[in-house]
């Protein structure tokens, strides 16, 4: 028997690693899976921290250049949106409007990108500690960046919208119709679908997160139509987006730490 | 038991060095894999069950790193079937030569395109998006980009060899 097993130990070997492989796929998410993968994220959290100065040398001549051109034009909306923001308090109490809820952030270092294919996550250096839990959305002051799906004591990993698994569902802010955001593969550009061929979606039109997703705050910009596909006799438009924040830059994001209502889930899971 | 405990400190340090530094030098859909070059080589050098077992071992710690999609496993698998394959240019009278020459190149490419084929087959199960379309959109680009990146061992091996 042993003799055998020596003769085919390379395919002994394979065979294992493929069992083993195929057993942690089925594998559902336990607390003690939890735990070693939230030791890996720390482990890996800390390195990748330690030698992040690395990759910040190569961008910061262009960060600087590009924030001191944001400097001044936002000082310039500062000043428009004040104004704004009065008159909408104005108005708002004219209305009675129950004032949206303000989430609060959590701002985070990327520490780390694991760019696997098509499945690209990034290391933050908070997590747990922070107030950091799965499910937060990950933002930058340009837009949507993606969600936490996973937390240790200092780190968190967050799935950015260029993953497979991501989907979002969205608003056409302008005409107040719904569908769900989702990347296919495509090169920089996320696909809408569920938009009715009625609804009149224009390019350049701003895509926000819809007030029915269980996970995102509403309102968050994804980002901006860039192309509409009319197919002959589909009922639904196929919209191409291009998100607000550029995933390839990432740096510093904000974690929106604000946790989908359990009770709103639990019934909506439940009607189903 | 040194010579693994250097492997293993070295799978690590490639692994560090492909969740960082690595960003920098993507170029579109294309990311160099570094360590499905360090697979090959240990292929090269030790043998396919070495390979396999390493293969194995970096895709298990990739997929704790990368959270919780669902897919723990998923790079373990198409790792250690790179490793497995790599395994099959193993000599033991050749290594200096399969380092060294165009051989490792080819080796490179072949183990990178199989890890995406399985990668990509598994990871796309039920999902919209065509298995045909990843592969030539994000895996032969990402495999074309580390099969250049090889001329790199085997310019260093075929200067420390001849």
């Amino acid at each position: 028997m042993l003799n055998i097993l020596s003769v085919f130990k390379e395919y002994v070997v394979l065979a294992l690693c493929i069992v083993g492989s195929l057993g942690l796929m089925s594998m559902k998410d336990t607390r003690q899976m939890r735990e070693i993968r939230s030791a890996a994220v720390v482990v890996m959290g800390s390195v990748q921290d330690a030698v992040g100065v690395v990759p910040n040398v190569f961008t910061l001549q262009r960060e600087v250049r590009v924030l001191r051109e944001r400097n001044v034009t936002l000082a310039n909306e500062v000043n428009l949106l004040r104004e704004a923001k009065l008159e909408n308090i104005r108005l708002r109490r004219l209305l009675g409007l129950r004032d949206k809820a303000a989430f609060s952030f959590v701002a985070a270092n990327v520490v780390g990108k694991n760019q696997q294919p098509m499945r690209t996550t990034i290391t933050l250096d908070v997590g747990d500690r922070d107030g950091v839990k799965p499910s937060m959305a990950v933002v930058t002051d340009e837009g949507l960046v993606g969600k936490v799906v996973a937390t240790a004591r200092g780190y968190a990993v967050a799935q950015i919208l260029f993953h497979k698994d991501v989907r979002v569902s969205a608003q056409i802010e302008r005409e107040r119709v719904d569908g769900i955001v989702y990347w296919d593969g495509d090169e920089r550009v996320l696909r809408m679908k569920n938009v009715p061929r009625s609804a009149n979606i224009k390019i350049g039109d701003v895509v926000v997160t819809s007030p029915y997703s269980s996970i995102f705050p509403s309102g968050i910009r994804i980002g901006v139509v860039s192309n509409v596909i009319i197919e002959q006799g589909a009922l639904f438009h196929s919209i191409e987006v291009t998100p607000s924040a550029d995933m390839t830059r990432l740096e510093e994001v904000f974690v929106i730490t604000h946790v989908p209502d359990s009770s709103r889930i639990v019934l909506e899971q439940r009607v189903k | 038991m040194r010579r693994n405990f250097s492997a293993v400190v070295l799978s690590l340090l490639l692994v560090l060095l492909q969740t960082t530094i690595v960003n920098v030098l993507t170029l579109g859909y294309a990311v160099p894999d570094l360590l499905i070059l360090w697979i090959v080589v240990l292929a090269i050098r030790r043998g396919q069950v070495v390979a396999t077992l390493y293969g194995f071992g970096i895709g298990v710690f990739l997929d704790l790193i990368s959270g919780s999609d669902g897919m723990l496993g998923l790079s373990a698998l198409s790792k250690s079937l790179a490793g497995f394959v790599a395994g099959y240019f193993y000599h033991e009278n050749r290594i200096e030569l399969t380092l060294s020459s165009v051989r490792l190149v080819v080796v490179v490419g072949s183990a990178a395109l199989l890890h995406n084929a399985v990668y990509f087959l598994i990871f796309l199960r039920g999902s919209d998006v065509i298995w045909w379309r990843a592969v030539s959109e994000h895996g032969v680009p990402s495999t074309l980009y580390t099969t250049v990146l090889s001329v790199i061992p085997m310019a260093i091996s075929r200067r420390k060899y001849q």
